[in-house]
């Protein structure tokens, strides 16, 4: 099992210019790691739908990568996301499933399933080309550079030890520079940012 | 009826490059001549309240894209809506096909009486009718109604309107598509 830094340390270095899309527990270790403009915190949005977010992203910029970091539990409120997201064909789409197996930002409730549930059987299952289950971390750093560089769509599932992050919000008080904006602000500055760079 | 081909045209021509839904009778025209094209690209989704998030991202992206689904699809995205689109202040055009919108006129004289929840079971109205309007008046959405050819003009003004405001708006579409 990791620990949610050792996931985003090895990943921050790795990613290059992907738009990184973050959601619930992994949020704020994400945003004390990496400032980038390319950051997206789906936080005080809708529940579930950061990999449908981060596919709209990637069908959009076809030539950048885009890395989707849901929560197990975000993952379970919309399993039907995984089908829409082979029928799009987002080859540069990498969507990886933090899984602690607790709702860890309302108290470390266990997801449904916990402990039994296989996401990269289910990704598999619905056609995701590359799954990848990690749980060691010498393995997922030896590896993650070469899983980033394959078409895709891909799938990755990283078991993490449940830390005690409590609710996210958003404001110019929040410890992490991508949760100061509001989710309207943080939306058109990546567009801008995007268009700017003109990666389609 | 409302033509398939009217409705395209008049996306074509406001620039759409992407259309989020899922199908409907109402809507199964429409979608059977997207697929037979390549622009604007047609986005299927598993389930209604993934097409908000999903077009949010196509926005974020560089996209203008559009929403396509039943009104009891809307209702199914409450919270995506909100938590995407509306909150994300995104201008987006969303056609909503109206199911029940024949049978709940006939019975408007009801429809409009404050105490209305014995409707909701009457076998012969279809209750997400009922749901419709009020559910967009207290979500604040702007809405209009397609329910001839010649109001496929409103495609444009609505997309114009919802770049102004900067938020999602609504067409209801009332009729079939041919």
């Amino acid at each position: 099992m990791l620990s949610k830094e050792e996931l985003v340390r090895s990943l921050v270095a790795a990613r290059r210019n992907a738009v990184v899309v973050t959601t619930m527990s992994i949020v704020r270790t994400w945003g004390r790691y990496s400032n980038s403009d390319l950051d997206f915190a789906s936080a005080d949005s809708a529940m579930g739908h950061s990999a449908d977010l981060a596919l709209g992203i990637a069908l959009a910029q076809p030539k950048r990568k885009v890395i989707c970091l849901n929560g197990d539990g975000s993952m379970l409120m919309t399993l039907g996301s995984l089908a829409t997201i082979v029928e799009a064909r987002a080859e540069n789409l990498i969507l990886l499933i933090v899984q602690n197996e607790t709702f860890e930002i309302t108290g470390n409730q266990p997801i449904p399933a916990a402990n039994r549930i296989d996401f990269s059987m289910l990704a598999r299952g619905v056609g995701f080309k590359n799954c990848y289950n990690f749980d060691d971390v010498q393995r997922y750093e030896q590896t993650l550079d070469s899983i980033l560089k394959q078409k895709g769509p891909t799938f990755l599932t990283v078991k993490v030890e449940s830390g005690n992050e409590g609710p996210l919000s958003r404001g110019s008080t929040q410890e992490v520079a991508y949760l100061k904006p509001s989710l309207a602000e943080s939306a058109h500055q990546l567009r801008e940012t995007l268009l700017a760079e003109r990666c389609f | 009826m409302i033509n398939a081909q009217s409705i395209l045209k008049e996306l074509l021509y406001c620039g759409i490059t992407d259309i989020v839904g899922l199908p409907d009778n109402c809507s199964a025209t429409l979608f059977a001549l997207l697929n037979s094209k390549n622009e604007p690209k047609l986005r299927l989704v598993s389930r209604e309240g993934e097409a908000f998030a999903l077009a949010s991202g196509l926005w974020i992206g560089g996209k203008k894209p559009i929403i396509l689904i039943q009104n009891t699809g809307l209702l199914e995205s409450g919270d995506s809506f909100r938590g995407t689109a509306l909150r994300m202040r995104i201008p987006l055009l969303c056609l909503v096909t109206f199911r029940g919108y024949a049978k709940t006129k006939k019975h408007n004289e009801n429809f409009h009486k404050k105490e209305k929840n014995h409707l909701y079971s009457q076998p012969s109205l279809d209750s997400v009718a009922l749901f419709t309007e009020p559910t967009l008046k207290a979500w604040g959405l702007p809405f209009d109604f397609l329910s001839r050819e010649e109001d496929t003009k409103k495609i444009s003004s609505s997309i114009r309107l919802s770049e102004e405001l900067g938020s999602p708006v609504v067409l209801l579409v009332t009729e079939n598509m041919t």
